[in-house]
Parts: structure tokens; sequence; C-alpha cells
């Protein structure tokens, strides 16, 4: 969520401010667990294929970790490019 | 219930409901967009866990090239043209 969200709360008499942060919140948290399952779903299709074991294989959980690290980053860097769209600012090709 | 409430009641209601909507809608912009682009961009074979020159380069273009997308979607839905 970007911050100018919360920014525009300031001018909102005290019971509205508390209920559009409440809104913010649960709104917040809704993303994030969408964003674990998907997330979730992602790296274990693209990083898990044999089922001869039980357990993950060594090889298997560093897929694992680098797909997810490698989509943290892509999301912070996707985030701040949107922000960048919203503000309207130039982008070059 | 719409007798209960007042005219001015009314109003706050409506427009917290469209600023929930309006929330809601730019997450899931957000969600889909990353997700696309991800896919789009990202080598599935992670050999490792930084993203590398190309892949940046073409997320950036990625995320330019979606927004251009949805306004162009945006725009022809709102002209009255039909999807066909």
């Amino acid at each position: 969520m970007d911050k100018s969200m919360l920014a525009d709360l300031d001018s909102l008499p005290e019971a509205d401010k508390q209920r559009m942060t409440v809104m913010i919140d649960q709104l917040q948290i809704r993303d994030s667990l969408r964003m674990y399952n998907s997330l979730v779903e992602r790296c274990f299709s693209d990083c898990v294929d044999t089922f001869k074991h039980k357990s993950l294989q060594k090889q298997e959980e560093t897929c694992v970790r680098r797909c997810a690290e490698k989509f943290l980053k892509h999301s912070m860097r996707v985030g701040m490019r949107f922000a960048e769209l919203n503000q309207g600012a130039a982008t070059q090709d | 219930m719409a007798s209960n409430i007042s005219p001015a009641a009314f109003d706050k209601e409506q427009i917290f409901g469209m600023a929930e909507k309006e929330m809601e809608y730019r997450v899931e912009l957000f969600n889909k967009m990353t997700q696309t682009c991800f896919k789009k961009c990202v080598d599935n074979r992670y050999k490792e866990s930084e993203l590398n020159m190309g892949e940046n380069s073409c997320i950036d273009r990625c995320v330019s090239k979606y927004w251009h997308v949805t306004n162009l979607v945006g725009q022809l839905l709102g002209s009255g043209r039909s999807p066909m």
C-alpha cells in the first residue's frame, strides 16, 4: 500500500480516520495472505517435479529460496515503477 | 434500513464504499501486474536469487506496457464500444 493513502487520512475527523485505518489494515492483511498463497503455488510448481521422497530435497529447497527471494525483489521493483506511473512521471522506452 | 440513515450519513456510506472499492481495485491491479510481469520476465530456473540486468529491464518495460494496456482497455470499454 502506498503511503499517500495514509497521508490523506489526516484531514478526516477521528471516527472516520479510525474506520479508514481499519479498512486499510484489513486490505493489507488480505493482500499479504493472498501474496503468500500465490508465491507458494508459483515456487512449488517451478521447483518441485519429483516425488520419490516426501521431504524437500536440497536442490528443491535452494530453488524455492531463490524463487521467493527473486519474487520479493521483483515485487519491490514493480512497486517503484507503479508508483512512478501513478505520479505521471515520464518513462523512457 | 435506508430510512434509518440521514442523507448526510448515507452520502458518507457511499463515499466509504467507493473508497474501499477503489483501494481494492488498485491492490488487485498491482497484484495482477506483478504476477504477469514475473511470469513473463523472470527465468524460472532460478540460478541465483538476484534479478539480472535483462530481467530488470524487462520488468520495467513490462510494468509500463501493462499500465498502457490497462488504460487503453479502459478507454475502449468506457467509450461504449463493445468488446467484439
